[in-house]
């Protein structure tokens, strides 16, 4: 019943992302026929790992998961150990190294921190698929301090075709935000005007105020895009995902920034505004009025 | 899950809808859950409590305006009804504007059985007072608001002042809602209150915005219930300058976040202000892997 599906996903478009984990899990316990449909289309918050053998961190998601195990793009171990997970052919496994490492440089020098992972699949008809996972958390120093998570999934499908491949990428970025200062702000700016001397008034009710809130910003966006680039050699497969990959994040950190920081703060204002409402109709009122009496 | 819980994780789906959403969230949830009586009888709850925090807006039977059902308007039922009238008598709602009562329809959101009510004639020239400065407040700062000011029962110096403006825009993939309320006490000399916003922007994602802000201060000697007209109009500057200096407040926070945060997260290009040269990431590396014999992955490539 592909009804049902397509149903459960209308609803994880609606519901909070912030609640993305639980909401996700409360389906799957709903309607546990269709958890594997749902966990494979749903974008979760990337978790992160620490590999045994290296020390090093990598990310957790549907795609490095077998059973209750994730894989390593490290050591190229599952986690819990697992005796026969599926692992990529040896030419693969290659290439997802040396994938690894570069993504690992793209990662240092556009997020200046977070972590990386790169995972590649075998598909049927020969090609191969993989996904490139970055996450970047910013934890405040202090109360007062904004924090936020930055998560990008990029799958892609490769396909060769002579001395070119086809690309096909899928991206979803997850961003979100907190800042709890937005509540006291006006009333900093207030009191440093009573030190001034003027609205002492005021001063004294400022001082009288209790005030506390939280500014969530959060939510997840995902584009598609589909390019050919020259083949060389295997390594020409890396510089051309990472080339369509670089592009199609700063697409998408412009198209972000444009509704997180433009779209919602919009429609904020659209339904209060800062200025007397009643006084601009005033004067509208007044201007059709002297332009009557000018035209007479 | 037995038949009670998938009504209870429904239940929960609910009351997360985003503005104007509800009927979405509760198709959806119908398909999920495939018995439409079960459904029916075992969601009414979290409709209610969804729709009187949510602030839902009612048309007043003959009346041409709207009024908001939230907890402050429930009429309390006399008492008389017994067994099958308790669901309905806890759905009638008051409109203090129009002094008129409704039975509300937590489902179609249609209201009905309209009958006349008498308000507490010892706070309700106040409370006419705070209701006209706050539909001049209204339509002074809102586009598209309903207010409602309810007497707290039993008391003839508390009221509740709400107020909600909705956006829907489907067409474009968004909508929004504003709700804040404000409780003021001449006993006590408190005005105490929250804000709480919501907006849902979905073309192609879902993105949304949610913020909280309480609320609490003290309350100029002048406005006491002797004041009349003009006690009331001082209390809603108060909220005028509460909500403005909020608004202001978030605009400065959107900056900060766009700034800092946003910023901190991705940058927009790298420290060399240019894109990456992929085939010098890769040489690089595939250098240094083979002049280090023994790289993280163990193996030279």
């Amino acid at each position: 019943m592909g009804d049902l599906v397509d149903s459960m996903l209308d609803l994880m478009r609606r519901l909070p992302p912030t609640h993305v984990e639980e909401n996700v899990a409360s389906l799957v316990a709903m309607c546990p026929d269709y958890a594997d449909d749902l966990l494979g289309s749903v974008d979760q918050p990337l978790k992160v790992l620490t590999d045994r053998a290296t020390g090093k961190e990598y990310l957790a998601c549907d795609y490095n998961r077998d059973g209750d195990s994730y894989r390593s793009p490290w050591s190229n171990e599952y986690d819990p150990p697992l005796e026969d997970g599926t692992v990529p052919s040896p030419k693969l496994r290659k290439l997802e190294i040396t994938a690894n490492e570069a993504f690992d440089t793209y990662r240092e020098m556009y997020y200046e921190g977070g972590v990386s992972s790169v995972f590649l699949w075998d598909l049927d008809d020969g090609g191969f698929a993989g996904v490139v996972l970055l996450k970047k958390t910013l934890t405040p120093q202090s109360p007062g301090e904004p924090s936020g998570s930055w998560d990008s999934i990029h799958v892609f499908e490769a396909a060769e075709r002579g001395r070119q491949a086809h690309y096909k990428l899928t991206s979803t970025i997850m961003l979100q935000m907190v800042d709890r200062s937005a509540s006291t702000r006006g009333s900093k700016e207030e009191s440093a005007l009573g030190k001034g001397g003027r609205l002492v008034s005021e001063k004294a009710e400022a001082d009288n105020a209790k005030r506390d809130g939280e500014v969530t910003l959060s939510g997840s966006m995902t584009r598609q895009g589909e390019q050919d680039f020259p083949l060389q050699d295997q390594a020409s497969h890396i510089t051309n995902t990472g080339k369509m990959i670089e592009e199609m994040e700063i697409k998408m950190r412009n198209l972000l920034q444009e509704v997180y920081f433009g779209k919602t703060r919009d429609v904020v204002f659209d339904l209060r505004s800062l200025d007397d409402l009643e006084k601009a109709r005033r004067q509208r009122e007044l201007q059709k009025e002297l332009v009557g009496f000018i035209k007479r | 899950m037995d038949p009670a819980e998938r009504i209870e994780a429904a239940s929960k789906f609910l009351l997360q809808s985003p503005p104007g959403e509800i009927n979405d969230v509760l198709n959806d949830v119908r398909n999920i859950i495939s018995d439409d009586d079960s459904l029916q009888a075992g969601v009414l709850p979290a409709l209610r409590e969804y729709n009187t925090t949510q602030f839902t807006t009612a048309e007043v039977p003959g009346h041409q305006h709207q009024s908001i059902v939230s907890e402050a308007a429930r009429v309390e039922s006399s008492g008389d009804g017994e067994g099958e009238d308790e669901a309905a008598s806890q759905d009638r709602y008051w409109d203090p504007r129009s002094r008129t009562s409704f039975r509300f329809d937590h489902l179609s959101l249609e209201s009905s059985e309209p009958e006349p009510i008498e308000p507490d004639s010892e706070s309700e020239p106040f409370r006419v007072a705070l209701e006209t400065a706050s539909l001049q407040y209204l339509q002074a700062h809102y586009h598209d608001g309903v207010t409602s000011v309810f007497p707290v029962a039993g008391s003839s110096t508390r009221f509740i002042i709400q107020i909600v403006a909705n956006k829907y825009n489907p067409t474009n993939f968004w909508s929004g809602r504003w709700r804040s309320e404000y409780t003021l006490d001449l006993a006590a000399q408190t005005l105490t209150g929250k804000i709480l916003l919501s907006v849902h922007y979905y073309e192609q994602g879902n993105v949304q915005l949610s913020t909280t802000h309480a609320v609490s201060l003290a309350l100029p000697p002048a406005i006491a219930v002797s004041g009349g007209a003009g006690a009331a109009a001082k209390a809603l500057a108060l909220v005028e300058a509460e909500e403005s200096r909020y608004q202001a407040g978030l605009a400065d926070a959107y900056a900060e976040m766009g700034e800092k945060t946003f910023k901190g997260l991705r940058r927009a290009l790298p420290m060399t202000r240019s894109k990456l040269d992929w085939d010098r990431v890769l040489g690089y590396k595939l250098g240094q892997e083979l002049t280090n014999s023994k790289g993280v992955f163990g193996q030279p490539a």
